[in-house]
């Protein structure tokens, strides 16, 4: 049983910096890609395409430094928790990520058509940005308080 | 949201949101065939199909109502999309509902039950309800009432027109949440066939306006030389 948990431990660790970078990802890949088919259409302002579509990026970084806070000796007594603030924070940077690469795919689609409207399209964006920089923070926050 | 697509929507201009803003097509025939390279060999396949089941152009004036009939048949079965499924049916039964006005305009008795004039739902209704303004199914295409009339006066153009809002509004509604997926592809290429089919009525409308013009221009100056 003790394995077993040591290795839940093991896997909340590693898990949450694994599923932010498969988020990022996709999230780039989908972003990028309308990225791309922005520029066949468009004669200029090619960066700030490629700009929005990195922005998934972030939650593999979010990943890392909770994988480095979680970094402790893996014990019955320590791997419960790491488990559950790995994953659960793992998962929620995976689907953000995902869905901010929509949202940026959305963003890049409507900016190309009114360029006017570029600020404004990334909004939607920076708010599942936040919902990441949450999951970030108290998962943060509650690994501050594990035993070990 | 299927991922494939993604850049080829956002490779595409977008259409404005008034079909008769469009004075042309947001990009021209070639180029949006090349951007539909990106399609996959089977959605492309699909696409071709709709679009020569669809597209006026593409129509043959040899084929009798029997022969297309059965071709919409064949294309709803050997489509999968049964999104792509609805819009094709929902155009045959206008073209249906279109057809029974045309034939009534023209003198032509009720179709007999079962003969291949048509296609969809309402044919019943229509052949029960022939002589009613609308053909009882008013409800359901609220816009046959001012088809009828301007079928009467024989303003094409403006039947043109009323027809091909409908089709365009359709697209419009039906497209919903389809941003980056083949639903969406479809639904752009036949909105750009609308507008090509607009574009053309417009240039082929100036033309003949233009030789009007020419000729009763000249017959002025042939009665003055005269």
């Amino acid at each position: 049983m003790n394995e077993f948990v040591v290795a839940l431990g093991w896997a909340g660790m590693y898990g949450v910096m694994a599923l932010g970078a498969i988020g990022s990802i996709i999230g780039c890949a989908i972003a990028g890609q309308a990225a791309i088919g922005a520029m066949l259409e468009t004669e200029g302002g090619y960066g700030r395409y490629i700009g929005i579509s990195v922005m998934p990026s972030s939650q593999v970084i979010y990943g890392i430094v909770v994988m480095f806070t979680l970094q402790r000796p893996v014990t019955a007594e320590t791997g419960p928790a790491m488990f559950g603030i790995g994953i659960f924070a793992g998962l929620a940077l995976l689907y953000s990520a995902i869905l901010q690469g929509k949202t940026c795919a959305s963003a890049i689609n409507a900016a190309k058509a009114k360029p006017e409207i570029f600020g404004l399209s990334l909004a939607p964006a920076a708010i599942v940005e936040g919902f990441a920089v949450f999951a970030f923070v108290f998962a943060l926050v509650i690994a501050g308080g594990m035993p070990g | 949201m299927s991922d494939r697509y993604v850049t080829l929507m956002a490779s595409l201009p977008p259409h404005v949101p008034s079909l008769f803003a469009n004075r042309q097509t947001p990009i021209s025939r070639l180029k949006l065939d090349d951007r539909l390279q990106m399609l996959e060999p089977q959605d492309a396949i699909d696409l071709a199909l709709i679009e020569e089941l669809l597209h006026w152009d593409r129509m043959s004036m040899e084929m009798t109502d029997a022969q297309m009939i059965e071709r919409g048949k064949q294309t709803c079965d050997r489509l999968d999309n049964e999104f792509i499924k609805d819009i094709v049916r929902w155009r045959l039964e206008i073209r249906t509902v279109v057809a029974a006005l045309r034939r009534r305009h023209l003198g032509r008795p009720v179709p007999s039950a079962g003969s291949k004039w048509g296609y969809g739902a309402w044919m019943k209704m229509i052949e029960t309800h022939w002589h009613e303004p609308s053909f009882g199914v008013e409800r359901i295409y609220p816009w046959l009432p001012e088809a009828d009339r301007l079928l009467e006066e024989s303003d094409s153009l403006a039947l043109e027109r009323l027809l091909l809002n409908q089709v365009w509004d359709y697209y419009g509604r039906v497209v919903g949440d389809h941003y980056f997926d083949f639903e969406a592809v479809v639904v752009y290429v036949l909105r750009w066939d609308v507008i090509d089919r607009w574009s053309r009525y417009n240039g082929e409308a100036a033309a003949r306006r233009f030789d009007r013009m020419v000729e009763s221009a000249l017959g002025y100056y042939v009665s003055m030389f005269a």
